[in-house]
């Protein structure tokens, strides 16, 4: 079948999906936008979140035809705006080492980019139940809270 | 494959009548994972997301109408007070991600006892409407699970929405896993009281073929309260009373072991949780009169 | 003499931007054209022969190009060294189940899976033997351990010291199957040139993965490249060739197009090594003043039917403390499974387990404060072999932790502390793992602009290899590291070490400074650099073959506290303490993070990490993320991490010692040691689940 929706503000039209593809495959197999990773396939580990119309979501989940008409955000998008190329959380991720092998941390991006837009100052325990579903086998989490952390300061500063 | 879209109830009820073969997906949460690992291709997927009424809740009589693709996230935002059990439920529901696109229609067509919000809803007397192009009915969902996995659902027909009252006095849900988020649970309780009927509703999840309702604790503790006369004096409940009930709600798990813990742990489990959940609605009964 | 800047920096990773983009490409992820996929079709028994796979169906399928198969893939070529879990479809015997019995290869990767789900495989199963015990019949001693050290080891009369001992803890440890689990699956993409193969993989090391596949697939040396640019975590799992690697070459040699594999999650829970589970017998004797008088440490692991991979579990025990009669020895069965591998700090994170809780057992038995007990057992020399130690910090890092913990005050009696529902203990175990080099090759070039670029096969799997080393070599060339390029990840940039045994950073940065200084050399002999640059190269065989011979190794102390709710078992970790003493820290900003990562995995070890084996069907059966559980930010809560300040000048030019591992060691029984003095219950089998807590607590 053929699917027809936005990715990152572009239109997109991918033929021949089988029905039962995930959201997932799309991006990384008919897109070219393996920034979202494949790591569990189950929802389990949040490597592949992405926002479908805003909502944060495990594209792994998402049955590639549920995307038609709809727009989808991935980490490939999320500074599209910015000079330098990063945004501010991404920025945060960088200054305070929380990437380490890097293949869980544009679902972490995504995630903090959900939490911050909700949550501005988030609490501690806030960010843990935001980034619940977020795996990392690195780096034992704690430089990724502080990156969280310093990109909320840091937003707050911008939008008082 | 083929993939059906529906834009209403009625042309959902139609491509599954047409289709009965046709596996319902909204969220996906569940049934991404079976195609994602190959565990099944059905010939067709029917997409709900395109039929609007099924996000919707509204407030009925007394109840809560919550459509059967309304997400956990929702319902914890928007409806958390008139439906506390389940809302408490939903919090422990996988991730936000998973959240965001799980729903109370998924769980009850799933049918697993490991569903968070099965629970809830069975001790908040809720009910759920279904429907086919042959008619509607509407099936407590005391009544809705035959087996693991399996339900009252005929082939050709879909969930509506899910029918839970409001809720009449305190409601609790518990579950006990190996970590601190993102766990199947080893077993859970979900506990409500309803004072103004002087009754009180408990059941198990994860421990034993489908939820399990748990009678002979209700009624111990119904006895209880009635001749204590606690319904009317609001008195600390005897620590006694709620171990009691744990013990009478864990005999009712019919657990097995696996890799998430031994039949026999499960059964404690519960007990425990069944006694913590009384405890703490009742500590809310008695603030809820100052 | 510009002084050191760049090194202990907290330099931000080089590649992050990258990373955090998406725009960084891993294995599985890099673009060829017209390329195919290829999906691993895995044994569905334990054990028997492959008598019939009928491909038919699957190659009448829309876009399936091939089916491979011990009949017709292309054959290989074994070596001595030949790993041979790479000898794949070679022949019909299935040793385990999970193992590759066929790769379907089609235009697009959904219908390689599907056609990968549909291939009917036909078996002559036989019984199966996949149940490990300390008293399997088959249990034999390897001729040695991983990886090359002896089997066995005795010093003195154990067993008479151990009769004349005053006290005596005499106990059996166990540790279950552990997966590694890093969070980018294995994937390769290979692709043909007449003979000459170029493969992007997912690897702790590209030149290893090089040799490998020219002897598999005979080709002349220089032939094959490896490429592994950005690799998404190993621990061991990635640390040689796997199986997907050879796979893609072979389905790339037989379309003639360029073959991506990618495992999937599912997959790598029997195709890409694991640790094995242990089980320890520990028999320590001390005399009325806790002065040990005998120390014996039996381990028993598992291999394969394939390969034998045997656990060095009870090295730990030849180094850690002064016994004079001290005896280790290994066992090992070859069982229907996967084939075990290295996870981080295999040996040492197992074998601290059982060594750092019978240590605990000991102290309590004896009456010492558990850290007084190791001070009075600290070794002058190393007590297995009388070599000295290059430099040994255990002390300094218990009592620095101690410090910072608190543990003055504690309180050691066990099961008197409570908070409501929670009982809380804490407990303390040290830490060690080799500081040892491997030979490598660098390449440094000074350019005409005033820049360097240094090239070396070194791997960054999340390390922060590529930073570290960029500090590394600004230092030795006295610039700026914006005007260092530090190229990894190619094979052609020549042999070295891999990413794996703490030994990468050690390794790389011997090469890179020997290049580096050399450069410096002729720059100042040559005054200018020419328009095409100039470039200096060095290898470390020679330097490393003349070291002296002394016992190098990080240690550390670790620190628990931990919460256990008496009604359910729960076990929670408030915080964690971890002070060591691992040579120079080239880099505080990712170093600090390696620790932490260690010591969250150890958590996992010691509370929710476990493969369970199904002894019918002889399978890992949690063999997904939603069941095999490994710890979630949740899960952890307050890490301290920090080093002392140590010079070792007998390591390697940098003096580091490598802190990939160390992080792990101690962890899980510093965690058991704190479950029982919370409860006064010892948990000598991890890991220590709710339920095994309350069964111990009823």
């Amino acid at each position: 079948m053929r699917l027809t929706f936005d990715v990152n503000g572009v239109g997109q039209q991918a033929d021949d999906v089988w029905p039962g593809e995930s959201l997932l495959y799309v991006l990384r197999e008919r897109m070219g936008l393996p920034g979202t990773k494949n790591a569990c396939e189950q929802g389990e580990c949040g490597s592949c979140s992405v926002y479908l119309d805003g909502t944060l979501v495990c594209a792994c989940l998402v049955a590639a035809p549920q995307a038609q008409g709809r727009a989808v955000r991935t980490v490939e998008g999320l500074a599209t705006d910015s000079a330098g190329g990063l945004d501010h959380i991404q920025q945060a991720f960088v200054e305070t080492g929380a990437v380490q092998c890097g293949f869980c941390t544009p679902g972490l991006i995504m995630a903090t980019d959900d939490l911050l837009a909700n949550t501005p100052t988030p609490s501690d325990a806030e960010i843990r139940e935001a980034l619940a579903g977020n795996l990392c086998r690195c780096t034992g989490y704690e430089k990724i809270l502080d990156a969280v952390r310093l990109a909320a300061s840091r937003r707050t500063e911008v939008t008082p | 494959m083929d993939f059906l879209y529906a834009r209403s109830w009625d042309e959902a009820l139609a491509a599954k009548a047409e289709r009965p073969d046709a596996v319902p997906i909204s969220g996906g949460t569940d049934l991404m994972v079976d195609l994602n690992f190959d565990r099944r291709r059905p010939d067709a997927l029917l997409d709900l997301n395109g039929v609007e009424e099924f996000t919707r809740w509204e407030r009925v009589n007394g109840h809560v109408r919550i459509g059967a693709a309304v997400p956990f996230t929702r319902i914890i935002n928007e409806i958390g007070s008139l439906v506390p059990g389940l809302a408490i439920a939903s919090r422990t529901v996988g991730s936000p991600q998973i959240r965001n696109r799980g729903t109370l229609g998924g769980n009850l067509a799933t049918a697993s006892p490991a569903g968070d919000a099965l629970p809830p809803l069975m001790v908040a007397d809720a009910t759920v409407e279904v429907g086919s192009v042959r008619g509607e009915r509407t099936v407590p969902v005391r009544e809705f699970f035959t087996g693991p996995k399996r339900s009252v659902l005929e082939p050709d027909e879909l969930i509506r929405a899910v029918l839970v009252p409001v809720a009449d006095g305190p409601q609790q849900f518990a579950k006990v896993g190996t970590r601190n988020a993102m766990v199947i649970s080893v077993c859970s309780f979900a506990l409500a009281l309803h004072p103004a009927r002087r009754t009180v509703a408990g059941c198990i999840g994860s421990a034993g073929p489908t939820v399990l309702p748990t009678p002979d604790a209700e009624q111990y503790l119904e006895a209880e309260l009635a001749d204590r006369r606690l319904w009317d004096s609001r008195a600390e409940l005897d620590e006694a009373v709620a171990t009691r009930f744990g013990e009478l709600a864990g005999a009712h798990a019919r657990p097995i072991d696996d890799v998430r813990g031994t039949a026999d742990y499960r059964r404690h489990a519960v007990a425990v949780l069944a006694r913590r959940t009384l405890q703490w609605t009742w500590t809310e009964y008695r603030r809820a009169q100052r | 003499m510009t002084a050191t800047t760049a090194i202990g920096a907290g330099l931000n990773r080089i590649e992050a931007a990258a990373k955090v983009t998406g725009a960084a490409r891993y294995a599985g992820e890099i673009p060829l054209d017209g390329h195919a996929y290829g999906s691993v079709v895995q044994s569905t028994i334990a054990r028997g022969q492959v008598t019939m796979i009928d491909a038919d169906a699957v190659l009448a399928r829309p876009g399936v190009l091939a089916v491979l198969t011990h009949d017709n893939a292309p054959r290989l070529h074994r070596a001595d060294d030949t790993d041979a879990e790479l000898l794949v479809l070679q022949d019909d015997r299935v040793r385990y189940r999970g193992q590759a019995v066929a790769l379907v290869i089609a235009e697009t990767l959904e219908q390689a899976r599907a056609g990968a789900e549909l291939l009917d495989v036909t078996y002559q199963p036989e019984d199966h033997d996949v149940v490990f015990a300390a008293d399997h019949p088959r249990l034999y001693a390897p001729e040695h351990v991983n990886p090359n050290y002896p089997t066995d080891t005795s010093v003195g009369d154990v067993d008479a010291a151990l009769a004349s001992a005053a006290i005596v803890v005499d106990a059996t440890y166990s540790t279950p199957a552990e997966h590694n689990n890093p969070m980018e699956p294995h994937a390769a993409i290979a692709q043909w040139d007449g003979d000459r193969l170029t493969v992007y993989d997912s690897n702790q090391g590209a030149t290893s993965v090089r040799q490998a596949l020219t002897t598999l697939f005979g080709l002349a040396d220089g032939a094959v490249r490896v490429l592994s640019e950005h690799v998404g975590g190993g621990f061991g799992a990635k640390g040689s060739t796997r199986p997907h690697a050879v796979l893609a070459a072979m389905g790339a040699r037989f379309t003639e197009r360029p073959i991506r594999v990618t495992l999937t999650r599912q997959q790598m829970f029997a195709m890409v090594g694991y640790r094995t589970p242990t089980i320890q017998h520990m028999r320590l004797g001390a005399d009325a003043d806790a002065t040990l008088v005998a120390l014996e440490h039996t381990a028993y692991s598992q291999t394969s039917q394939v390969l034998e991979f045997a656990e060095q579990t009870a090295l730990i025990s030849r180094l850690m403390y002064a016994a004079p009669n001290l005896r280790t020895r290994h066992r090992v069965v070859a069982l229907d499974v996967p084939t075990p591998r290295w996870m981080r700090a295999p040996g040492e994170a197992p074998g601290s387990f059982a060594l750092e809780s019978a240590m605990d057992e000991l102290a309590t038995a004896c009456g010492v404060d558990p850290i007084e007990l190791r001070v009075r057992n600290e070794p002058s020399v190393e007590p297995d072999s009388g070599l000295p130690f290059s430099s040994r910090n255990l002390i300094a890092c218990l009592h620095e932790g101690a410090e910072r913990f608190g543990w003055a005050s504690r309180d050691p009696r066990p099961g008197v502390r409570r908070d409501g529902r929670w009982l809380i203990g804490t407990g303390v175990a040290s830490s060690t793992y080799p500081a040892r080099s491997a030979p490598s090759t660098a390449a440094a070039t000074a350019l005409a602009d005033g820049s360097f670029v240094v090239e070396i096969t070194a791997s960054d799997i999340g390390t922060g290899a590529r930073t570290a080393l960029t500090q590394i070599a600004a230092d030795e060339l006295r610039a700026p590291t914006e005007r260092v390029e530090v190229r990894i990840g190619d094979s052609d940039f020549g042999q070295a070490m891999i990413a794996g045994g703490s030994m990468g950073t050690a390794s790389w940065s011997w090469a890179i400074a020997k290049a580096c200084r050399e450069l410096l050399h002729t720059l100042h002999e040559i005054g200018t650099v020419p328009p095409e640059g100039v470039t200096a190269h060095a290898d470390t065989a020679e330097d490393i073959k003349a070291q002296a011979q002394l016992s190098r190794h990080a240690f550390g102390a670790q620190f628990a506290e931990v919460r256990v709710d008496v009604d359910t078992g729960e076990v929670r970790v408030p915080r964690l303490c971890g002070v060591f003493a691992a040579g120079r820290i080239i880099n505080a900003k990712t170093g600090r993070s390696q620790l932490i990562g260690g010591m969250t995995m150890g958590i996992g070890m010691a509370l929710l990490e476990e493969g369970v084996m199904d002894p019918q069907f002889g399978d890992y059966v949690n063999h997904d993320l939603a069941s095999y559980h490994v710890p979630v930010n949740g899960d952890v809560h307050d890490i301290d991490v920090s080093w002392i300040d140590e010079h070792d000048d007998r390591l390697n030019p940098v003096g580091v010692k490598g802190i990939g591992e160390i992080g792990i060691v101690g962890t899980a029984a510093a965690l058991a040691n704190a479950v029982w003095h919370a409860t006064g219950h010892r948990h000598r089998h991890l890991p220590i689940r709710p339920d095994r807590v309350l069964t111990s607590l009823a």
